[in-house]
């Protein structure tokens, strides 16, 4: 695609005086003129709004519809109904993770299935449905008072429950709303037509949430240790080197993959998703990660956390290195552009969102 | 200072940005850092346009006190949540002081970037060394364009 693609809240987010960034063919808010940090720190402390518009959407519909989601993707939508949200991954034969997608089973026989900007189409492939993308936005409101402000405009909105998925009305037009996010925090994510998007998040920007950008969005998920597609996820990396073996559905007739996966969970991942903190200064991706003057993995996301104060890293360990006792608590030097950093292996996330109502 | 080594999601800056901040009294470089010259030494800085720019910035990387540097030479490290930009030595010389307040609040650089936020000073190697840099009116074209 020649031209960015962009969100029905664009002009909104010119209007607020947003700075525009490309992310996956989409031009969307980096950040507002509050800033990253307090953006953060708002969806930490109170609540932020998100404009995800650029994250697809593709409806899976019809009697087949259920087979043809449980044959494709890892997880086990036996562990769920309809009414709810799963998180989900798209394997290749090898096992590697082509895709993470959020699954909303919105009716008995109709899913929305949400991929990365980028994957929308290899999702669309694999599962069939259409690419609903272009008709709506999809803004996130998180926060530990996330439910409440938006209670206050939009009451049906703020009752989702947390993995939920339900049909309500704002202003008479029909949107969907799931109990779901990426940022560790509790809250929702409403998918609204394009033509009613600007009168929600004018209303839930008027209730007091804080706008934030992708920027924070970012900052928000590596503290909450949630891996990104391109980064932590991606060609020759399965779910359980990245710690997510609960996503897999072990049990199902049909799985891609199975046999790598089965042989690495019987015998152990070379390597394992960690977290490794630092100090002030910002970890960054690509950085290499030694102990003991070996190199042991390299960072895969890192920046700085606003709440710790400190630079955070998600990284993949050798196994040798990482596992056992080393779990947490591992001495290891992080190479920042030749400048070697002390740093230490913890348990994730680096910080808890706010509990789930 | 040069538009990031930004990881991911890079910085784009606006072409036509308006309101930022050049005060007259100032020198310039092509680089966005600015340049006050007080007794024998000058004090160095990045600009608003260049704040504005990077973002929050979280973290400065600073040089250690006598260390020489040549013209165009790497001071150190202005670093946001996205990005790494380096910061460049407006005129050869030696490092006599740096602003060490930004190591627990680098915030300032974002805040008050001609004033608290100022990064280092140094003892130009060349009495007219700053002849070379611009003047206000030629940065403020310089951002404008």
């Amino acid at each position: 695609m020649a031209f960015p693609r962009r969100s029905p809240l664009h002009d909104a987010h010119v209007a607020a005086g947003a700075r525009l960034v490309l992310f996956g063919g989409w031009e969307m808010p980096l950040s507002y003129p509050t800033g990253t940090v307090v953006e953060h720190l708002a969806c930490r402390r109170s609540a932020a709004c998100f404009d995800v518009s650029h994250l697809g959407t593709v409806r899976v519909e019809g009697p087949d519809a259920w087979d043809r989601l449980q044959r494709s993707l890892s997880n086990d939508l036996r562990r769920i109904a309809p009414g709810h949200a799963q998180y989900s991954h798209l394997l290749g034969d090898d096992g590697s993770v082509v895709d993470d997608v959020i699954v909303w089973w919105t009716a008995d026989d109709s899913f929305d299935v949400m991929p990365n900007a980028s994957n929308t189409v290899p999702v669309r492939q694999a599962l069939g449905g259409d690419d609903i993308t272009a008709g709506r936005a999809v803004i996130a409101v998180q926060g530990p008072e996330a439910r409440s402000l938006l209670g206050g405009v939009a009451p049906d909105l703020a009752a989702v429950p947390r993995f939920g998925v339900r049909q309500a009305m704002w202003q008479r037009v029909p949107v969907t709303v799931a109990g779901t996010g990426y940022t560790g925090e509790d809250g929702v994510e409403i998918a609204v037509p394009a033509e009613a998007a600007g009168s929600l998040w004018s209303a839930v920007v008027g209730a007091g949430v804080v706008p934030a950008g992708l920027g924070a969005r970012d900052t928000l998920r590596l503290e909450a240790g949630l891996p990104l597609y391109g980064h932590e996820l991606g060609p020759g990396i399965t779910p359980v080197q990245a710690g997510l073996s609960w996503v897999v559905g072990w049990d199902k007739p049909e799985l891609r993959g199975r046999d790598v996966l089965v042989a690495e969970r019987r015998d152990g991942p070379r390597r394992r998703l960690r977290g490794i903190v630092a100090g002030r200064r910002p970890l960054r991706d690509g950085a290499a990660v030694s102990a003991g003057g070996v190199t042991i993995g390299h960072c895969t996301s890192g920046s700085f956390s606003p709440v710790l104060g400190r630079g955070i890293a998600l990284a993949y360990l050798d196994s040798t290195a990482a596992a056992g006792a080393a779990t947490t608590g591992l001495p290891v030097v992080v190479d920042l552009r030749g400048t070697p950093v002390d740093a230490t292996t913890v348990p994730l996330p680096f910080v808890a969102g706010s509990p789930a109502r | 200072m040069v538009g990031g080594r930004a990881r991911g999601t890079g910085v784009r800056v606006p072409l036509a940005f308006t309101g930022v901040q050049v005060p007259e009294e100032l020198h310039y470089t092509a680089e966005h850092e600015w340049v006050a010259p007080s007794g024998q030494t000058v004090r160095v800085g990045i600009t608003d346009y260049a704040q504005d720019a990077l973002g929050d910035v979280v973290y400065v990387d600073l040089p250690a006190v006598g260390v020489e540097v040549a013209a165009g030479g790497v001071l150190g490290e202005v670093e946001s949540t996205k990005s790494v930009s380096e910061i460049y030595a407006p005129v050869a010389g030696t490092v006599v002081a740096v602003n060490e307040a930004l190591s627990t609040a680098p915030e300032q650089v974002n805040g008050d970037p001609y004033g608290s936020g100022w990064l280092c000073e140094l003892a130009p190697a060349e009495p007219d060394a700053l002849q070379s840099l611009l003047d206000a009116a030629a940065y403020r074209r310089l951002v404008d364009s």
